[in-house]
């Protein structure tokens, strides 16, 4: 059987632009032929190594002030697509209405990759081992998209849970930015937590993740959202696990039929850092501690 | 006229010479060297494990604007170099692993050589692989060389006394298979080397290698040039660990690049290719069998290992010369049989690294020492002490152990740590509800503390002189790779010439300056190039102070070098300022310079063929114990403690000391319970950081560490070699520890979270079934 061997992937670019404005941004996208650069710590692995080529035109967008800044308004709460994990983790607002963002961040990579590490980034790498994802998927949170149509600025805004296609895949087009992030501010009540397999406390790319999120009132779980990381090919939302403890007494009853419905749900693969086996294990051990921990408030 | 008290630096804190410059990256490494028209060069390695080549195009490559040479093995005569004359610099014909090497290009930018690469097609035929060393050894084994029957690489064998009869003597038989795994060095910096010609042909090249007077025999036949017009610079290295005791076709290849465009060139590889094209440690198959008496006797250690050899053969199938010497000399072991089979498959090839087979060794003799102390019904520091050996026994291999402290080591752990009150603890708390479990584990281990004779001569030449200010240069075979050489050798010579460490200059980069060292491996530079240091110094002290005692009519006897001056040895008083001295001594009517030179031989003994012979000139013994908590629903084990006590010789610079054990603490910590180069079918599956997981900062546990003095008598001022036993001893401490927790043995490292989780899993299912 004959076979060769050739690379072929583009790792030189043609054109270099750092727009300081967000209209001239995406004019530099408008044709489509461009590859965004925000933290570049996913980006600068992935075409080193040959697994990710350039686009003939590198726009670097971290000059764009309009990305930056986590604010509230009108019941809402929108994170700028270049806010780092870092401010993510520092910042009092999400330390305040959304503390399980914090927590996320804190087990992020490591501190050097989240002072540059961008939301923006890790959600349009599209990882389903993205640490931030889970948590952003029990918000119900909508990606923020920008894009130039007929010379004027059209924006739209997804719900993440429709964001991604598949691992590295989403909707956003070739000539579409995505300008940040935002949900509902939590209501009154709602508890969220974020775990992630490990055993290291840095630089550890999860083999499950996982997060939990509703209001726990008279021992009854309501507006239960759950989301997990790495066991399917894209970080997903556990619909049937989220009904089936909707309005249960949290008992250990109830929580091994959730995990049950939970693994119903999944499909993890096999890969260098787990197997089915361990992620379906993990998938039980993490929700088991995440209701507990709930429960405790 | 003042006094000077005497004082000693040997002992003290000193951080190493080269640090601050580390510190601030001022520091030279190879990547930082560009020479006037060097030009870069890059390898196109295969990406298949076993297949014909069917035809190499680089025509195209060629072509490329900046590309000034593609190369391929059809360009050279082939050359077969490597430890069994079985690798060749460019392959021809046939691929025998993806570390294989098909082309190589010398051009302007590396951004150029990978562009050129990219355009360089390679048709194949493939062929059926072999991956697993037992399949391997079938009669329809496919063969990785044709002309290597069997696919058998290298085999050792020991016998001492007679199993069968050790056997009769036996209450209690262990008998169990441990798989070791592959592991790479993880240097900080990636493999690297610049290839330079003069207009003579005689070749310069700037190498990461810790061996470089070995090197230059290794290198010129793989290029035909004479190893006499080789001459090796060293500059300051990102790391080492053994990985940098060989030649690498990428070596050979740069200097082809070189020849063939009549340009310095420059070759590294990215973090991939390091992971891919970089040696491994050596994994095994190792069957042990340890028989003991009711008492704890040890009767009999009974060995077969199967040695994964890979595609060609660089040090790691020569692992087995170390693991025989553990298994016939960890404890008292009266009778031992020895057999070991390195066998060629498509895999990857393993060299040396920190511990040389004894990591292999000691992970499976001290886990079934821990065994069979526990069918013994005794606790394994009892165990330990019973056979345990003490000064002047000899081993059956003939190593003497003279100066041996393991019975103290032992003490000192278990006492330190509170280890045998906590392990009963443990264990009795092992049943009880909650995830988490607490457990704790004690291994022992030898290694050779004073040079290993494996070459036909295991010393290190040095050259002192002292200028006219009293400052002094040693040049020194022994090669600096971060292991703290530099420290030693100015502690021992300010010991010497009572000059402060910082007048002293050390030496020891370029082969054409620097007298023969055999290198850095077997923990042997302090006491090898400690001794021969010391011992120029001795030389210089001595001429220096019979001028002195010349000069100022005191006997030489009397006289002593302090702070810079000659003194009075009984009270101090100062004679004369040393640099005065000299300089009288320079330029007095009848000059001498102060100029000494000394090759040190270790008193150590090559062994016969039947691999019998006091290979060093000390031994030492460490003892680790760990304390671990085991996550019983995730399997995540964490190391909260390791307490350590290893026998030193005599400490040199403690601060150097402290950093080799607690560096190869984490390091062994990675190999027992993250470090896993997977490879499967041939192929990495994890040649990244992010898949590869070495130990981080917030895993590496509290360590007290204590140093045991037994003075050895023919290391330099007592020293002896420190900086294996700790990667050696520490893996088995942690898999007994997490026995001791959950009742669990790990036979096959590392201990992963899912490996552990999987265990605990089955057990509890296997539990509930009955």
């Amino acid at each position: 059987m004959m076979a060769s061997q050739s690379k072929a992937t583009k790792n030189a670019i043609d054109d270099y632009l750092a727009p300081a404005t967000l209209s001239d941004a995406l004019g530099a996208l408008e044709d489509g032929e461009a590859t965004i650069l925000a933290g570049g710590t996913d980006l600068m692995v992935q075409t080193q190594s040959g697994r990710v080529g350039y686009k003939q035109r590198l726009v670097n967008i971290r000059r764009i002030d309009e990305l930056r800044g986590i604010s509230e308004h009108g019941g809402r709460i929108c994170i700028g697509a270049l806010v780092t994990i870092t401010e993510l983790l520092n910042n009092t607002l999400v330390a305040e209405k959304v503390p399980v963002l914090a927590a996320m961040a804190d087990k992020f990579a490591s501190n050097q990759i989240r002072n540059v590490a961008t939301v923006g980034g890790n959600i349009c790498n599209a990882s389903p081992a993205g640490d931030s994802i889970p948590p952003f998927l029990v918000l119900d949170a909508d990606v923020e998209l920008a894009c130039l149509r007929d010379g004027k600025a059209a924006t739209r805004s997804v719900p993440i849970t429709e964001f991604f296609t598949g691992p590295g895949r989403t909707v956003r087009a070739s000539n579409e930015l995505v300008t940040g992030i935002s949900f509902a501010v939590p209501q009154a009540g709602f508890i969220a937590r974020f775990i992630k397999s490990g055993p290291r406390p840095a630089l550890e790319i999860s083999a499950v993740s996982m997060a939990l999120g509703g209001v726990v009132e008279n021992d009854v779980f309501r507006s239960v959202s759950l989301s997990f990381g790495s066991v399917a090919p894209t970080a997903m939302r556990a619909r049937k696990a989220e009904t089936f403890l909707t309005g249960k007494k949290l008992d250990d009853e109830t929580i091994r039929a959730a995990v049950e419905t939970a693994l119903e749900e999944v499909s993890p693969i096999d890969d260098v850092r787990a197997s089915i086996w361990y992620r379906r294990h993990l998938v039980g051990v993490y929700l088991r501690r995440l209701v507990a921990d709930v429960v405790q408030g | 006229m003042t006094s000077i008290a005497k004082k000693s630096v040997i002992g003290g804190r000193f951080p190493k010479p080269d640090s601050p410059d580390k510190a601030v990256g001022r520091t030279r490494f190879i990547n930082d060297l560009e020479l006037p028209r060097m030009l870069y060069g890059k390898i196109l390695h295969t990406d298949r494990p076993h297949a014909l080549i069917k035809s190499v195009n680089t025509e195209r490559a060629k072509t490329l604007a900046g590309v000034h040479a593609v190369l391929t093995g059809d360009d050279f005569p082939e050359v077969k170099f490597g430890i069994n004359r079985d690798n060749t610099p460019l392959k021809k014909g046939k691929v025998r692993c993806i570390r294989d090497e098909i082309a190589a290009v010398a051009a302007e930018t590396e951004e150029i050589c990978n562009a050129a690469l990219d355009l360089i097609t390679v048709e194949y035929e493939d062929l059926p692989g072999v991956f697993d060393p037992i399949e391997a050894m079938l009669a329809d084994a496919p063969l990785v060389h044709e002309d290597r029957p069997g696919n058998l690489s290298l085999a050792y064998k020991f016998d001492h006394g007679d199993i069968a009869s050790a056997e009769r003597q036996s209450d209690v038989i262990m008998d169990h298979v441990f798989n070791v795994h592959y592991v790479t060095h993880c240097c900080m910096g990636t493999s690297s080397v610049i290839a330079d010609f003069d207009t003579d042909g005689k070749l310069t090249i700037y190498t990461q290698t810790q061996y470089p007077y070995n090197y230059k025999m290794d290198l010129a036949p793989a290029l035909g040039i004479h190893p006499g017009d080789v001459r090796v610079i060293q500059p300051p290295v990102g790391g080492a660990f053994g990985s940098k005791l060989d030649v690498y076709p990428f070596e050979p290849i740069c200097v082809l690049l070189a020849k063939a465009t009549r340009r310095p060139v420059k070759l590294t590889f990215s973090r991939e290719e390091e992971f891919i094209n970089a040696p491994t440690r050596q994994p095994a198959r190792i069957h042990l069998r340890m028989g003991a008496k009711a008492d704890g006797t040890i009767t009999f250690r009974d060995v077969d290992c199967i040695l994964n050899n890979g595609a060609y053969t660089s040090w790691g199938p020569t692992t087995p010369y170390v693991m025989m010497r553990t298994f016939s000399s960890l404890y008292r072991v009266p009778v031992v049989r020895f057999r070991s089979q390195a066998v060629y498959t498509n895999n990857p090839y393993a060299g040396s690294f920190r511990g040389y087979g004894n990591v292999q060794a000691t992970y499976a003799a001290a886990i079934q020492a821990d065994m069979m102390a526990e069918a013994l019904g005794m606790n394994v520091l009892d165990f330990s002490l019973k056979n345990a050996q003490k000064s002047g026994e000899v081993s059956p291999q003939g190593s003497r152990l003279e100066d041996c402290v393991f019975t103290e080591c032992l003490a000192i752990a278990a006492e330190k740590s509170d280890f045998v009150a906590k392990q009963n603890r443990y264990q009795a708390e092992r049943n009880r509800p909650g995830r988490i479990k607490r457990g704790i584990g004690l291994a022992s281990s030898i290694h050779n503390a004073g040079g290993a004779k494996i070459h036909k001569s295991d010393g290190c030449g040095s050259i002192l002189k002292l200028d006219d200010y009293a400052r002094a240069t040693l040049i020194t075979g022994a090669s600096e790779i971060g292991q703290g050489i530099d420290a030693v050798i100015c502690q021992v010579l300010s010991e010497e010439l009572g000059i402060p460490m910082s007048d002293i200059t050390i030496v020891n980069n370029d082969s054409a300056i620097a007298p023969w060292d055999v290198g850095v491996h077997a923990s042997r530079t302090t006491f090898i190039a400690g001794n021969s240091a010391r011992r120029a110094a001795i030389k210089a002290r001595e001429q220096i102070l019979r001028a002195a005692s010349k000069q100022a009519n005191v006997p030489q006897e009397a006289l002593d070098l302090r702070e810079g001056w000659v003194v009075q040895d009984d009270n101090g008083e100062t004679v004369i300022k040393l640099d005065k001295l000299l300089r009288q001594m320079h330029f007095k009517e009848d000059p001498e310079l102060v100029m000494t030179t000394d090759y040190y031989e270790p008193p150590s003994e090559p062994e016969t063929e039947n691999h019998v012979g006091d290979m060093s000139a000390a031994y030492s013994h460490a003892v680790h114990v760990a304390e671990v908590e085991v996550d019983t629903e995730t399997g995540e084990v964490k190391v909260v403690k390791v307490t350590s006590a290893q026998d030193v010789g005599r400490i040199i610079n403690e601060m150097g000391i402290e950093a080799q054990i607690e560096g190869g603490i984490a390091m062994g910590i990675g190999y027992a319970l993250s470090e896993n180069l997977q490879i499967v079918d041939g192929l990495v599956r994890n040649p990244s950081f992010r898949d590869y997981k070495v130990m981080t900062a917030p895993e590496v546990p509290e360590m007290e560490l204590h140093f045991v003095e037994s003075h050895s008598k023919t290391g330099p001022l007592g020293a002896k070699g420190i900086a294996e036993l700790p990667t050696i001893v520490i893996a088995p401490a942690i898999a007994n520890a997490v026995h001791n927790a959950i009742g669990i043995r790990f036979l096959d490292p590392p201990l992963t979270p899912e490996k552990v989780a999987r265990a605990i899993w089955e057990r509890d299912i296997s539990v509930a079934a009955e």
